[in-house]
């Protein structure tokens, strides 16, 4: 892991860096919410896995895997907000909880997506974030 | 007819370019308004020079803050066509209607008392009935809106009216920019002894407002969504009733007498204007009246209904566009609520922000409505006096180049 980010998503930052205006980031991102790795599916979306505080739907399960890596799987019904966590996942799934704990989310602003991360915007992907962080730390203890 | 150009250069905050350099086109003001230069320097003016706390002191500064406070109470109630004596400051339309649950209500309904609403309030004219009848076990009724025309049920409101105490009802929905009827509620109200509210906070802006001539027993205000400061608004209110209401919130100016022994109360608005008054806000409250006094009401409401109407018409014509309400009919505020059916309402509203378009996305405050319409949440674009046909040109264009390229 780099000092900010996982390596292994450098290719995907550097491919939203390089995005001509916002609404290629954007578009760029609508494809990303196509490609989550680890799709929660509808019918297990429950009121436990929900993210409080976002206007559009948006639930996470963290877990760990047979040799204790991370497993995030995420669903929303905006597509940014899919989109954002499909990157997270690929960012976070197979490091060790402990790393997924540390995380910023740096690297949402080095892909120009600045404004997907104000506490003051309804699009909860902070939220989300915090809660991933958060279910890091505790299976980090566990 | 108004001159729009000379209105905008009013508004130092229209020329405000945002971060990703796109110029900003204001269209939530159905949620706040913007506020010309003569109100920010009213205010302003207010700090530099005589501020002061009002009704407490034998200085000259204090005699400034009092009058200036006193002087906007007048153009302010006489901007609506009631008495400086029966306007009761608040901290907008919200406070007003909690004013009325707690000061008359509490006071004058019993168990079993029925109150009329409809499902197009906005929670700020829901939740205090509702915490009403927990209290004292009032019946609350909803009178639905048809899904088709998205007004009110008026045969379901006579049928409601039926016994009611109190009627609380919007006088424009901020989700629909729908204009209820409400004189004929009125007027139906009062034939069988009903007492009545109006939420007036989405009316205000849009048309004059008379309360006298009106007829209504309250009438909820805030001054933000006129071009006033955030943080002000008032209830207006009869002689009458105001005699009939008792204390909400407690503790100084709203006193005669205090001993250990208990409290007498002052009379008339000062019961219910407990604390430190807001001083600059009612001073910029008082310039927004003036402000919007050299304009004919009528014309504003043309001139919003115009650019509404065309609004909704053109983004009709865009696949995938959904229109909630009915921006054409005359009496319809600048209020457009929308939803596109695959690209989700704050994705939607991200992507609009992106070129500049400040629209409003979620609930609105009015979850019942929601449910009644089927959504959990629209868009919303609102146009008030400076808003422009090129302006809402511009919007289209962004609009339809989001829908082709994100649906």
């Amino acid at each position: 892991m780099s000092s900010l980010w996982p390596e292994h998503i450098d290719d995907i930052v550097e491919e939203f860096r390089d995005c001509f205006d916002s609404m290629e980031r954007y578009e760029l991102l609508f494809e990303y919410a196509k490609k989550n790795p680890n799709p929660l599916l509808e019918e297990d979306w429950t009121e436990e896995n929900q993210i409080l505080g976002c206007q559009s739907r948006a639930h996470v399960i963290c877990s760990l895997d047979e040799k204790g890596l991370f497993i995030l799987k995420s669903g929303a019904d905006a597509q940014i907000v899919q989109g954002l966590m499909s990157i997270t996942s690929i960012a976070v799934n197979g490091l060790n909880p402990t790393e997924v704990s540390n995380l910023t989310p740096a690297y949402i602003e080095e892909m120009g997506l600045k404004a997907a991360l104000s506490p003051n915007r309804a699009n909860g992907f902070l939220n989300m974030f915090n809660r991933v962080i958060k279910e890091a730390k505790i299976l980090s203890e566990t | 007819m108004l001159d729009i150009k000379s209105i905008r250069a009013d508004f130092p905050i229209l020329d405000r370019v945002l971060p990703n350099g796109k110029k900003l086109v204001y269209f939530d003001n159905a949620a706040t308004s913007q506020k010309p230069q003569c109100v920010i320097d009213a205010m302003s003016n207010f700090y530099e020079n005589y501020n002061s706390n009002a009704h407490r002191a034998n200085h000259t500064l204090a005699d400034e803050a009092s009058s200036a406070l006193e002087n906007a109470r007048s153009q302010i109630s006489n901007f609506f066509g009631a008495k400086p004596e029966n306007m009761i400051y608040t901290s907008g339309a919200t406070e007003a209607i909690n004013l009325v649950s707690y000061g008359w209500a509490k006071n004058n309904l019993q168990y079993g008392d029925v109150i009329v609403i409809t499902e197009m309030e906005h929670h700020a004219d829901i939740v205090p009935w509702q915490e009403l009848s927990k209290e004292k076990g009032v019946e609350v009724r909803y009178v639905p809106i048809n899904n088709e025309t998205f007004t009110l049920d008026m045969e379901a409101f006579e049928i409601a009216l039926e016994g009611a105490s109190l009627v609380c009802v919007t006088h424009t929905s901020n989700v629909l920019g729908i204009r209820n009827p409400i004189e004929k509620i009125i007027e139906m109200s009062k034939e069988v002894g009903c007492k009545v509210l109006i939420d007036c906070a989405q009316g205000a802006p849009h048309e004059k407002i008379d309360f006298e001539n009106l007829g209504a027993d309250f009438l909820a205000i805030s001054a933000h969504k006129m071009a006033g400061p955030t943080g002000i608004g008032c209830l207006l209110t009869s002689t009458e009733r105001i005699q009939e209401m008792g204390p909400f919130m407690t503790g100084g100016s709203m006193i005669k007498t205090v001993t250990t022994n208990g409290s007498t109360f002052k009379d008339g608005h000062a019961m219910f204007e407990t604390g430190t008054p807001r001083i600059a806000e009612a001073i910029g409250w008082g310039a927004a009246v003036e402000w919007l006094d050299q304009f004919e009401m009528e014309d504003i409401h043309s001139h919003v209904h115009e650019i509404a109407a065309f609004a909704g018409n053109e983004m009709e014509k865009i696949p995938g566009i959904k229109i909630f309400g009915n921006p054409s009919n005359k009496d319809s505020s600048g209020a457009v609520s929308f939803l596109h059916d695959s690209i989700q309402s704050q994705d939607l509203a991200l992507l609009l922000d992106q070129g500049g378009y400040a629209v409003r996305t979620g609930h609105h405050c009015a979850q019942p409505l929601m449910d009644a319409l089927g959504v959990p949440s629209t868009n919303r674009a609102s146009f008030w006096i400076y808003n422009t046909k090129e302006e809402v040109d511009g919007f289209l264009e962004h609009l339809k180049y989001i829908c082709e390229r994100f649906s």
